[in-house]
């Protein structure tokens, strides 16, 4: 097997050994609990009103806003990680390439502050 | 078999056992779900393939954001998502012709092909080509022109989604006074007292 | 140890997953005795010596109650939830070096791998906020995925500061580099502290402890989204909530304080008081603050941390090459 596959394994077991706790967990839960659900017991909690649930329910264009400037950013980020490893071998020249793109992407967020884009509410 | 080939296995399984969930599923959400399945799979291969920078990029990017960025574009539809009929419509006759025949070809092509050509070599990839190093090296060395007009494109992404936030905003009669001005542009719910559903629209 | 990889590997992730499971156990305890103390009360006192035997007594209850799937619930992802999200923060675990020898997966891209973990972690609760089919849940889920998000660039970018210091992502190399050079906190001036105290706030924000608790605000949201989980899935959600702020004080500890690194004490030992350590601050910051608004969360990360790690970036890039 490949030498990556055996560096990884344990990271993937920890997994495999976390769900498999998890599992005993549940299973006692599932074993030692009672269950006798009635129709008044079923209904999702809305403070004493009956409630008709939330899958009608239209989210504010906020958080789609907020999506979209993580991927932005998320993905600059993604470009940062190879340069901080490196950094040391590129000297000022690698400082002065990424001050170019992180002054960009300060530009942009200017941007959007200036919009309004960052406030959450008014 | 091999422990790398149990690996692989088990990302498949999960992989296109992902991807037959998200064309299926009529929820759109349980759609998103089945896509993150695919994805994480996915990973899991390409750290197989000692590609392990970029099984991360893809857990950060693709699992992290973009799938978050579909679920939310999703609750910003609320009920439309679902499609004009509301999802219960038992669909059209004709698919359950057109996907058979779709897959039966598709799959007859892939055997003619391995059958009529030779399978293509690539050349094996030198060790440690999927490290952080090597894909840096390359990103700051033969790419850097590139990368810095990647800039560019992630200045568009986020002056887009302003553009297309706006549009979307109601229109201010629709709205109580009381209401600031920033949630007359960015209408929709934040808070308890926003979630209205559509029954309650029609009612008022 | 054996020379068989997988049972070598098996063994190491179930010591790992053994150790953190204990430790988020009691730090329940003690998280309620300080609570106790800080109100004038005495917590926990009951069940064994000081109510040290509190921890299984809850795990025995909540298994003995009943778990109720509300009316028109997506039941599947209702409970696929809970399991995934306490599995997810177990997860975090395998890259945490205790010890140089000990250190369950010394992967190169270490660090990068529990930020990717820590990033995937609000969606799990997101889907559990969605299956309720309750809005309060879903608003808290909203809220959590768009603060998680949020707070997830600053925390990346400030964690990238002792990467840039080291030059490397592996955590091992960066706990080694510190033993040599000394802890980031207090060398490269000023750069690494103001980083670790970005870092620590953002660790409070992706882990929704208290002043970034907005998601489950009992005021507006009841509980956010796990409002409609009961019996041992709701007990899962909470071991994940601690097995995170440990796992997030012990990431903390790693990249600024110099993990396992420091005089007499074996070094396991070291990096269990340091981690302990910040796992009491935030558990004092808990007990003794109050709750931000959602606007000025939403404004502190996008206004101030994420153009702040930048220009700690460029701050430290500019140290690196001065002193090279």
């Amino acid at each position: 097997m490949s030498e990556l596959v055996q560096v990884y394994l344990p990271m993937f077991l920890v997994f495999a050994v976390g769900a498999a706790i998890v599992a005993v967990f549940w299973l006692g839960g599932h074993y030692l609990g009672p269950k006798n659900p009635n129709p008044e017991k079923l209904q999702p909690y809305e403070c004493g009103n009956d409630s008709d649930g939330a899958r009608g329910v239209r989210m504010s264009v906020k958080f789609y806003l907020t999506a979209i400037l993580f991927v932005v950013f998320d993905i600059e980020a993604v470009f940062i990680y190879p340069w901080a490893v490196l950094f040391k071998g590129l000297g000022w020249t690698g400082f002065l390439t990424m001050l170019a793109f992180i002054a960009a992407l300060l530009v942009a967020l200017a941007y959007c502050w200036k919009k309004g884009a960052l406030e959450w509410e008014s | 078999m091999t422990p790398g080939g149990y690996f692989f296995g088990v990302c498949a399984v999960v992989a296109v056992l992902g991807a037959l969930a998200t064309i299926s599923a009529r929820n759109p959400i349980r759609g998103a779900m089945g896509l993150l399945a695919t994805i994480v799979g996915i990973a899991g291969m390409y750290v197989q393939l000692s590609a392990q920078f970029l099984a991360a990029i893809q857990l950060i990017v693709y699992a992290g954001a973009v799938v978050v960025l579909f679920v939310f574009v999703i609750m910003l539809l609320g009920p439309d998502a679902h499609g004009a009929d509301g999802g219960k419509r038992p669909g059209s006759w004709a698919r359950w012709i057109a996907a058979p025949l779709v897959s039966v070809l598709l799959l007859g092509g892939a055997v003619l092909l391995a059958r009529v050509s030779t399978p293509q070599r690539f050349r094996a990839a030198p060790p440690g080509h999927g490290t952080i190093e090597a894909v840096g090296g390359d990103v700051f060395g033969r790419a850097l022109v590139p990368f810095e007009l990647s800039t560019a494109l992630l200045i568009v992404a986020a002056v887009g989604a302003i553009a297309i936030a706006r549009s979307r905003a109601t229109k201010p009669s629709e709205r109580p006074a009381s209401v600031g001005a920033t949630r007359r542009l960015f209408g929709g719910a934040i808070h308890p007292r926003d979630a209205r559903t559509v029954d309650d629209e029609v009612a008022r | 140890m054996t020379n068989d990889p997988w049972l070598r590997a098996l063994l190491e992730g179930a010591a790992v997953v053994t150790a953190l499971m204990t430790a988020v156990a009691w730090i329940t305890w003690l998280e309620r005795k300080i609570a106790g103390r800080i109100q004038s009360r005495l917590g926990p006192t009951m069940v064994g010596p000081f109510g040290l035997l509190q921890p299984l007594a809850d795990a025995v209850k909540s298994m003995q109650k009943e778990s109720i799937v509300p009316r028109d619930a997506d039941a599947l992802l209702f409970w696929l939830a809970p399991p995934l999200t306490l599995a997810l923060a177990l997860g975090t675990a395998a890259v945490i070096p205790f010890s140089p020898g000990l250190l369950a997966s010394d992967v190169d891209i270490g660090v990068l791998y529990a930020l990717a973990l820590s990033g995937l972690l609000s969606f799990p609760i997101w889907i559990a906020g969605w299956a309720s089919n309750n809005k309060y849940s879903l608003l808290g889920g909203m809220r959590m995925v768009a603060q998680g998000i949020s707070y997830e660039i600053p925390m990346v970018l400030s964690a990238l500061v002792p990467v840039v210091l080291a030059g490397t992502l592996s955590m091992g190399g960066v706990v080694r580099h510190q033993a040599e050079h000394g802890w980031f906190v207090v060398s490269a001036p000023g750069v690494g502290f103001v980083a670790f105290l970005v870092f620590l706030l953002t660790a409070l924000a992706e882990g929704n402890r208290i002043p970034f608790d907005i998601p489950e605000a009992e005021s507006e949201l009841v509980a956010g989204p796990t409002t409609e989980y009961t019996a041992i899935q709701w007990s899962l959600f909470a071991a994940a909530e601690y097995a995170h702020s440990l796992l997030a004080s012990a990431i903390a500890a790693t990249l600024f304080l110099g993990g396992w690194d420091g005089p007499v004490l074996p070094p396991a030992v070291w990096m269990v008081l340091k981690t302990g350590a910040l796992f009491l601050l935030i558990t004092w910051l808990r007990w003794s603050l109050l709750r931000l608004r959602s606007d000025q969360l939403m404004s502190l990360c996008w206004k101030l941390l994420v153009p702040l790690t930048l220009l700690l970036l460029l701050g430290a890039g500019t140290w690196v090459t001065l002193a090279t």
